[in-house]
């Protein structure tokens, strides 16, 4: 029996809904940038492996449908969430994602302790950085989606809207698509692999679970209310399997470097798209 | 239990379900319909030619242009003689008496309008949207780009079933960050810097403060291997 060191911190749901939203995004991050790119030679080239100009569109058209269902989805998993008996609490407590003036302080704490200023936040299950990722999606999917579909289909939104409402369109989702994805591959993976306290790899969203001795360190607010619930023994978990955590590493690691290699040459080739 | 079963399967199928009406969802190009519905037929009608019965008759969504943008503008804003001197845009002959004409590309000045998606992606040259020579002023009366008629004659060409309102989409937009695009689509302008201020914004504190978290970060590791 292995010893009970780590911490469950994501349920299986949690997992397959940024599963899917990681496989759906770098699809249509790729699938996007070969469009976009496809006047230089670059975009040429990943637009092939996705059958061409036209074949990457349907692909994309596709990914974002799905997009669309499993945000619709989430939406209602979301719901089942909170304890409506405790609406206040479960909305503004700890365990709620919602961002809170603790949030503030905490960012006001962490900022002064970069510089050496003062102690570290004693951070709660989720951080202030943890919130915006998850929020930064909550906004972002649904602009997406709605100037994505209006894009798909302009003839019959043109009944309802402005031809010239297209152009506005197309300017916010390649923008906020421009957002999205140099947020992820720069901020978001910087967080979960490259900071020394996740390098090689922040295994929880794959695992489920962290070290619990990790968790105390940046997490100590957590634990602590945990234990003074009695609910930490509940939670104590065994690491993961050796051959699961070969294959979250690989295909982890895939991720990362197609989308290190896409932000690289977007940057490489920005001088030749507009934001407009 | 068969009851639970039942229910776990709803959301699945809701979902796809969904995504199958995202997908498919298509109606009939309604512009070049029959028309079938007496409550349609009007409107229908009208936007897909421009004419009702003989009359010729406004687009419902989108009016045609009867103020010159930057000549005139007031309670009487356009006079056919006037707009003829001071601007080109109601011309039998857009290009009149412009010198050495003959001699001339499109690209020798209008070098912004070659370098838009319809050109540079659909591989389109001007004359397969503006005609031949001589190309008439998009507002004048007869020329196929007056918006009363734009959609039918020059946009359904490709996209079929293009309404007028369609058809207000703008194809030469203006940059979306300069002063031009200020007077001229001011919703481009102030979109275009929102979301230029939200990217840049963004980035310029997340990246910088993620990196130095990772530096402090650094430095605690190597303190504690010290110890």
């Amino acid at each position: 029996m292995m010893p009970k060191s780590r911490i469950k911190r994501f349920g299986i749901t949690d997992r397959l809904f940024h599963l899917f939203l990681m496989l759906t995004f770098i699809i249509q991050a790729a699938t996007g940038f070969s469009r976009l790119f496809i006047t230089t030679g670059w975009g040429k080239k990943l637009s092939y492996v996705f059958g061409g100009y036209e074949t990457a569109l349907i692909i994309h058209k596709w990914a974002g449908a799905l997009m669309i269902v499993g945000f619709l989805v989430h939406t209602i998993y979301l719901l089942t969430r909170i304890k409506w008996g405790n609406f206040i609490k479960s909305i503004f407590g700890p365990d709620s994602l919602v961002p809170n003036l603790y949030d503030v302080k905490h960012l006001w704490q962490r900022t002064l302790w970069i510089f050496g200023l003062g102690a570290p936040p004693r951070l709660n299950r989720w951080t202030y950085w943890e919130k915006f990722d998850y929020w930064a999606v909550y906004w972002g999917l649904p602009l997406l989606a709605i100037t994505g579909l209006m894009l798909m289909y302009p003839l019959i939104i043109c009944r309802m809207l402005p031809g010239w409402s297209l152009n506005i369109a197309m300017l916010l989702h390649k923008a906020e698509a421009l957002l999205a994805i140099s947020y992820i591959f720069i901020v978001h993976f910087f967080i979960g692999h490259l900071r020394p306290s996740s390098f090689p790899m922040n295994e929880g969203m794959f695992s489920g679970s962290v070290p619990l001795e990790e968790a105390m360190e940046e997490k100590p607010a957590w634990i602590e209310r945990l234990k003074k619930e009695g609910k930490l023994e509940a939670l104590e978990t065994t690491p993961p399997a050796t051959w699961y955590r070969v294959i979250y590493y690989v295909f982890g690691y895939a991720v990362l470097i197609f989308g290190i290699y896409l932000i690289i040459n977007g940057i490489i080739y920005s001088r030749h798209i507009t934001l407009h | 239990m068969t009851q639970q079963k039942r229910k776990s399967w709803a959301p699945i199928l809701m979902g796809v379900l969904l995504l199958g009406g995202i997908l498919f969802y298509d109606v009939p190009a309604t512009a070049q319909e029959e028309v079938t519905s007496a409550i349609r037929r009007y409107k229908e009608y009208e936007v897909s030619t421009g004419y009702y019965e003989e009359y010729e008759a406004r687009p419902r969504r989108q009016r045609p242009l009867v103020g010159v943008p930057g000549v005139s503008s007031g309670l009487f804003p356009y006079s056919p003689t006037a707009a003829s001197v001071r601007s080109r845009t109601r011309l039998a002959d857009s290009h009149r008496a412009i010198k050495f004409y003959w001699g001339r590309r499109c690209e020798d000045c209008h070098v912004a309008e070659t370098r838009d998606i319809h050109t540079v992606r659909a591989n389109l040259t001007c004359r397969q949207c503006h005609g031949g020579e001589p190309i008439a002023s998009i507002n004048h009366y007869f020329s196929p780009l007056n918006p009363i008629r734009r959609h039918a004659y020059v946009c359904a060409k490709c996209h079929e079933g293009a309404s007028a309102s369609y058809a207000s989409y703008v194809i030469h937009e203006p940059s979306a960050g300069s002063a031009s695009a200020k007077t001229g689509f001011p919703l481009l302008y102030y979109t275009y810097w929102f979301m230029l201020v939200l990217l840049v914004g963004t980035l310029a504190f997340f990246i910088p403060h993620s990196f130095l978290v990772g530096l402090r970060e650094l430095f605690r590791k190597k303190r504690k291997a010290e110890k």
